[in-house]
């Protein structure tokens, strides 16, 4: 059967066992009084005692009314905090004007009490606090104590109304029912403490299972890592693959044209100069064909680093990977938001940045860029300044062509001067938001 | 999360829990006594049908029926009620019966032997919240002495209804016969044993003595009159080894031997033999020419006067009274003490004891007036007999026994002690420390 199952017919196998107690104790002693009465020896019975005792028909009225409230108390489940104290100290008040109508002579409600609360508390730490208080009542409730405080009459004088023989047969009846009560509650412990034991037990053994799904776990991780990590060299060398194929299939392609053509074009020169001028004209048109290819390629290579990360992460990273291969310092200002702008702008400012800084470095020899990025009306403005020995005569290359060009694109402006250092400035229109906020 | 189902069941149990523990709070507190039936409200008298005096006059509700009557008149919407015809001897037991059934009077009356046991039971409310706050009331018209009858463990839990001293009873026929002038209310022990001695002889003289000089006088009223201070308040403790106890036992020592041996009886003062008895006030009052009562004295003529005192005390003898008390769980509390008051403390029916009981009004007021003298004297054809005087001061002096619950066990054996001292000849002294000792004991364990 179900240990809990168990638990709960013990409980109700306890109360009513005390119930047949405080109904026999009641009984009698309602009893006894009515006999005294009857026998005209209340005089005697009075002199005995130490208080008028209550009305013979209060007694069971009484103590079964409050034991019914305490039982409807036991009735209220699954309360927490403050609730619950409340309640357990009300169970035990109650118990404890029960046992003061029993004249305390019996105190094995107070048993009850401590294993239905120990039923309703699941967890152990919590169940000590209730547990000290309830055996502490427990161990208070007792007649010659309390009969320091209370005047009370004990059981055993109310039946001296009957002979010694029945006296000693009464209190027998009483003290096999109590007895019995307690065995129940014993009974009861051991059996709530062993179902909280195999409870553990089969926590403990989950636990276990989970630690080494856990390990299993860390073992699949350290795999794919290695895999990662081939995957990322794998990468590699399918992309150089890539590039070289590129190169040799369009630069390659273009300059042997270009190279064949020339040396056609230096022994004609002399001979047909005509001829020559139109294979000038074929080398070059080969030439930009060949431009355009590197274009497109180029264009097909999308900057590694925008791959991985947004726009503004890229360009410091970018930033800090160029101050840390070269001395130079860069001092790099962001005031406007980077993150809305589509993927063709994205390359753009990036590039931009990237070229303008690769041009300070290598042409200008500076070692000190300046880079702001802020937002004016509807436009991004970039700028980029260095320190370098600039340039009188600015001659377009291939960086600031193709800059001006891409910018075009997005009907954005460049514009450079070269007189103190070499600065660049962008403006590229913002198409994204409805002038959405700048910072 | 609780179900609601749950919570509601919780809720449900919770509620049903509270109308029961205020169900056994009203019947526990007896608040269905509260629900007066109709409108009018009803107290309850305990009462006994004859008189505390051990007299049948039949004169029995006569004062309880008038207080009765003065009482609905002034409050209207209260009904009076008692049970009649319990005697005197059965009336503890069925104090007691009510008291154990709980359905006991509000207020009754309790015999002082009693009282202990009803105080110490805490079946008496106590009355001191009553008395501080009622104006009308003032505990200085009544004789203290009566007054203090009524309180155990320093609270009042009664009032004296009616009281009668102890006082000594005087054949004048023999005195006179013997040319022996009267001994006036301030004699001495003294004077008594000198008397007695020159009294005891025999007259007829056939070599038995016939004519005695006192009857009764116990130990008891010899340590009244000697000051001595038997008991501890608390009782937990006897003081039998004060040297008033040792004269006190050593005066009843020496009354006794004069008697050489002889025992006598109460009957030997009512034929005229011995010169004095002391005698309750009541059996007095009881036993004097009056219609409805024996002349049991008729054929000498006799008086009463103080007792006599002792080197270290006073003309001081015992108090007996009878006393009314307010049942502690009465729900007519106020209108019990305004019952209690109207017997123990209005003129009129304090003054009515003199004419339908033997005993004497506890107020002042009433023992010392006129009108009372006049009615002790209207049956008496000696006017000298009874002085008004003696009657109010052998009350307002009266010896105070301390209140506790075995005070009856503890005076039966100190009576057992004084008994075995003067019959075993011993040495008065240590037998009174030997038994000090011994009946400390019994008081310290209440081993009785």
């Amino acid at each position: 059967m179900d240990e809990h199952k168990v638990l709960d017919y013990a409980l109700v196998v306890m109360k009513n066992l005390n119930l047949i107690i405080i109904l026999y104790m009641v009984i009698l002693m309602s009893f006894c009084l009515c006999g005294y009465v009857q026998e005209n020896s209340a005089l005697a019975f009075l002199s005995r005692i130490d208080t008028v005792p209550l009305a013979p028909w209060k007694i069971p009225v009484l103590a079964v009314t409050l034991y019914g409230a305490c039982l409807l108390l036991m009735y209220i489940r699954g309360l927490n905090g403050f609730a619950l104290v409340v309640r357990v100290t009300a169970e035990m008040l109650l118990c404890f004007c029960v046992s003061y109508l029993l004249g305390f002579s019996y105190s094995g409600i107070m048993l009850l009490v401590l294993a239905d609360t120990m039923r309703d508390i699941p967890k152990m730490k919590r169940q000590f606090p209730f547990a000290a208080a309830i055996c502490l009542f427990y161990l208070v409730i007792d007649f010659d104590l309390l009969s320091i405080y209370y005047n009370m009459i004990p059981f055993d004088t109310y039946l001296e109304y009957f002979q010694r023989d029945s006296r000693s047969v009464l209190l027998g009846i009483r003290n096999i029912i109590a007895s019995l009560n307690t065995l129940i509650f014993i009974i009861y412990m051991i059996l709530s403490v062993r179902t909280q034991m195999s409870e553990k037990e089969r926590i403990m053994s989950l636990n276990k299972q989970l630690n080494t799904a856990n390990d299993e776990l860390q073992r699949a991780n350290v795999r794919l890592e290695e895999y990662a990590r081939e995957s990322v060299k794998m990468t590699e060398t399918r992309e150089r693959n890539r590039l070289a194929r590129e190169i040799h299939d369009t630069l390659g392609h273009a300059l042997t044209g270009i190279i064949t053509g020339i040396e056609a074009c230096t022994a004609l020169m002399d001979v047909a100069p005509e001829a020559t001028k139109i294979q000038l004209s074929a080398i070059a048109e080969v030439a930009r064909q060949g431009v355009t290819d590197v274009r497109r390629s180029v264009k097909a290579l999308r900057p590694d680093a925008l791959e991985k990360f947004d726009l503004e992460n890229a360009i410091s990273r970018t930033i800090n990977e160029i101050c840390t291969a070269t001395n130079a310092e860069i001092e790099y200002c962001c005031e406007a938001r980077l993150d809305c702008f589509t993927e063709d702008e994205e390359d753009i400012i990036y590039r931009i940045i990237q070229e303008s800084i690769t041009n300070s470095i290598r042409h200008g020899k500076a070692d000190y860029i300046q880079i702001f990025i802020e937002r004016e009306h509807d436009m991004l403005k970039i700028r980029i300044k260095d320190n370098g020995i600039g340039c009188a005569k600015i001659q377009k290359g291939f960086g600031l062509h193709h800059m001006e060009e891409r910018l075009n694109m997005l009907n954005g402006r460049l514009s450079y001067d070269g007189t103190d250092g070499f600065a660049v400035e962008a403006v590229i229109p913002i198409r994204w938001g409805n002038g959405g906020t700048g910072r | 999360m609780m179900s609601t189902a749950r919570q509601k069941r919780n809720i449900a149990a919770g509620v049903l829990c509270g109308l029961l523990i205020v169900c056994g709070a009203a019947v526990w507190c007896d608040f269905h006594k509260m629900i007066p039936a109709g409108r009018e409200r009803e107290i309850t008298i305990g009462v006994f049908s004859d008189s505390y005096w051990e007299v049948q006059n039949g004169y029995s509700y006569y004062i309880l029926n008038d207080a009765i009557e003065l009482f609905e008149k002034q409050n209207p919407d209260v009904k009076v009620s008692y049970v009649s015809g319990i005697l005197k001897e059965d009336y503890s037991e069925w104090l007691s019966e009510r008291l154990l059934m709980g359905d006991a009077p509000d207020v009754f009356f309790v015999l002082p032997e009693d009282f202990n046991d009803l105080a110490e039971l805490g079946a008496l409310r106590a009355l001191s919240p009553f008395s501080e706050e009622d104006e009308e009331f003032s505990r200085d018209r009544f004789y203290a002495s009566a007054y203090v009858y009524g309180q155990f463990d320093k609270e009042q839990y009664a009032l004296p209804y009616e009281c009668a001293p102890k006082l000594m009873f005087v054949n004048r026929s023999i005195l006179d016969g013997e040319g022996i002038p009267m001994p006036g209310g301030d004699w001495s022990w003294d004077d008594f044993y000198e008397i007695c001695e020159r009294v005891t002889k025999d007259t007829d003289g056939n070599g038995v003595p016939d004519q005695f000089g006192v009857v009764d006088y116990t130990w008891q009223d010899a340590f009244d009159s000697n000051g001595v201070e038997l008991f501890s308040q608390n009782g937990e403790e006897c003081f039998l080894s004060g040297s008033n106890v040792r004269e006190s036992v050593s005066f009843v020592d020496r009354l006794e031997s004069l008697n050489s041996g002889y025992s006598i009886t109460n009957r030997e003062f009512d034929v005229g033999n011995v010169v004095f008895q002391p005698m309750s006030f009541s059996e007095y009052r009881a036993y004097k020419p009056y219609p409805l009562s024996v002349k049991k004295y008729s054929g000498f003529d006799w008086e009463c006067i103080p007792m006599p005192a002792g080197p270290e005390g006073d003309n001081i003898s015992s108090l007996d009274t009878l006393l009314i008390a307010m049942n502690k769980n009465t729900k007519n509390a106020e209108y019990a003490w305004e019952f209690m008051k109207l017997l123990t403390c209005n003129e009129q029916i304090q003054s009515e004891i003199f004419e339908y009981s033997e005993g004497v009004s506890v107020l002042k007021e009433v023992t010392n007036s006129e009108r009372t003298l006049v009615k002790l004297r209207e049956h008496v054809e000696d006017t000298d007999i009874l002085n008004h005087v003696i009657l109010s001061d052998a009350v307002e002096n009266a010896a105070s026994a301390p209140r506790f619950r075995n005070y009856d066990d503890a005076v039966s054996e100190v009576d057992r002690a004084v008994r075995d001292i003067v019959e075993s000849n011993s040495n008065i002294s240590t037998g009174l420390t030997i038994w000090n000792r011994t009946i400390n004991r019994k008081l310290k364990n209440n081993g009785w």
